[in-house]
């Protein structure tokens, strides 16, 4: 009956494509001919977990460590998204019965796939019905306050998804490195919302990093947003714009990074939730990625082009936009 | 049971979209080869998206014209599952999730789980596409290779292209341990 419901349910959508909007990496849909950026519209949102307990996880455990997650979040204090937890549930994450779920589930299928947070979207309005989460139970976790060799960090890959359950798409703010013998692992993130994880045993990803934050607080602006600026511009290769380049504002005077992406035609991009300042803007390939963890497959991403950087320094201005950035680059 | 009905009033009157976001395990070409029961080159025959029987939820069915395999074999015609898909008025996405088109070529690394259909290894990462470039067939997104030191992967780096298909099977065959 349950499932007859559901099925029922499902026929009765009509699905947008989720495409990232203008203005920072995240998930928007198309309602009426326009984009509409997903994100929560009623404060806080409530979200439940379920009793299902893994080898060195309890159910206890895991309530514990999403807990701290999700309160990482809501401790951004230039974001007004806030969270509560609504208790336990007996129904898995991934039905469509209008709770926002959490919990273990086992698809040895997903064989490299740890976590992820799947949306029921109002397609009429873009708001957020109910967003649930799965963490794949076929992989070793540990909720250890230092990490276990070994075991993946729940709390750190939680924080990853619940970015996504808030509305955020990836970042492209890692790097990786290929391994003697085999292997590639991350070298470094400047983004928990960067889509590949630490080795297991590491707890790197407990703690956001500016670009979680500028985006976060673009998608929920609080009261200190409003002295936040962007940096805005345009890519382009022998006179054209390009489409997926990525986009990095650097600080020199705190070493934190912000990025985004090209993503129009025209070669536009818009990174907001600015500290004001000067930044070093460098513009690369995503030549080192899955693209289908960034963009519809159906977008044509250029990789092939050089790095390159602006012919000056950019200055984020209080509350304001820099002005628009140009920027060629050429083939490699 | 009053949420559900709730939401469901809610929903018809208001439709809804379902996506989803993954964090993965990063793989390079020899694992990804050393993890596939198979390996095949091919054309998408068709692609059919239907209702899991479990989970309430749309899957996808590829078929695939194999015109060759790299490693191991499931017949000239293959079919294998990926997450989300089109039914009807409804799409399901899954970000990050492989997606196919009629036609399209590409070179497809298998895992298995009797009696269950096949899927891709490494989800996004073992799919690669073979697409026409200036001088003959290419291979894209560039392939992560083994390295034989540790080499931090440079974005932009010339090196950095889509191999030449010949090339790219050549080196694929190898890491397998299938070359023929």
């Amino acid at each position: 009956m349950r499932r007859r419901a559901s099925v029922a349910l499902l026929l009765a959508l009509v699905v947008a494509q989720a495409n990232p909007a203008l203005a920072y990496l995240k998930f928007g849909t198309t309602v009426g001919g326009r984009q509409v950026t997903l994100k929560w519209s009623q404060m806080p949102v409530r979200y439940f977990v379920t009793n299902v307990s893994v080898p060195g996880v309890s159910a206890d455990d895991f309530q514990a460590a999403v807990g701290r997650a999700f309160a990482t979040w809501h401790a951004v204090e230039t974001a007004s998204i806030s969270y509560q937890l609504g208790g336990a549930t007996n129904a898995a994450p991934g039905r469509d019965d209008g709770l926002s779920t959490l919990g273990f589930v086992s698809r040895p299928d997903l064989d490299r796939v740890l976590a992820s947070t799947s949306f029921l979207v109002d397609a009429a309005t873009g708001a957020l019905v109910e967003s649930d989460i799965f963490f794949n139970a076929a992989f070793p976790w540990s909720v250890a306050s230092g990490g276990e060799a070994n075991r993946f960090d729940l709390e750190s890959i939680a924080l990853h998804e619940i970015g996504h359950f808030s509305g955020l798409g990836h970042s492209a703010l890692g790097e990786t490195e290929l391994r003697a013998g085999g292997g590639r692992t991350v070298l470094a993130a400047e983004a928990v919302m960067f889509p590949i994880a630490f080795a297991p045993g590491s707890t790197a990803g407990r703690r956001l990093k500016a670009d979680d934050i500028a985006g976060i607080s673009d998608l929920y602006p609080a009261g200190g947003a409003q002295a936040l600026g962007s940096i805005s511009g345009r890519v382009t290769k022998n006179g054209a714009g390009i489409f997926g380049a990525h986009v990095v504002a650097f600080d020199p005077a705190t070493g934190s990074m912000v990025a985004n992406f090209t993503l129009n035609a025209n070669g536009q991009f818009s990174i907001g939730g600015l500290s004001p300042g000067p930044r070093i803007v460098r513009v690369e390939p995503l030549d080192d990625a899955d693209l289908d963890g960034f963009f519809d497959p159906s977008r044509q991403v250029d990789l092939d082009f050089r790095v390159a950087f602006p012919d000056r320094v950019v200055i984020v201005p209080r509350g304001g936009d820099s002005g628009e950035i140009a920027i060629a680059v050429v083939a490699k | 049971m009053r949420t559900t009905s709730v939401l469901v009033c809610l929903l018809l009157i208001a439709p809804a979209a379902p996506a989803r976001a993954t964090v993965v395990v990063p793989a390079d070409l020899g694992e990804l080869a050393r993890d596939a029961i198979a390996i095949a080159r091919g054309r998408v025959a068709a692609v059919n998206a239907q209702w899991t029987d479990d989970r309430g939820t749309i899957e996808t069915i590829v078929t695939l014209d194999v015109e060759s395999y790299l490693k191991g074999s499931f017949g000239s015609v293959l079919r294998f599952r990926v997450p989300g898909g089109e039914l009807g008025r409804f799409r399901s996405i899954v970000v990050g999730a492989p997606e196919f088109v009629v036609d399209q070529r590409v070179v497809v690394f298998l895992g298995a789980r009797a009696p269950a259909m096949p899927f891709i290894v490494g989800f996004n990462q073992g799919v690669f596409r073979v697409v026409a470039g200036e001088s003959g067939w290419i291979v894209t997104p560039p392939a992560n290779l083994p390295a034989v030191a540790n080499v931090r992967v440079v974005r932009g780096d010339a090196a950095r292209r889509p191999l030449p298909l010949a090339d790219f099977e050549l080196r694929v065959r190898t890491l397998a341990g299938s070359s023929r």
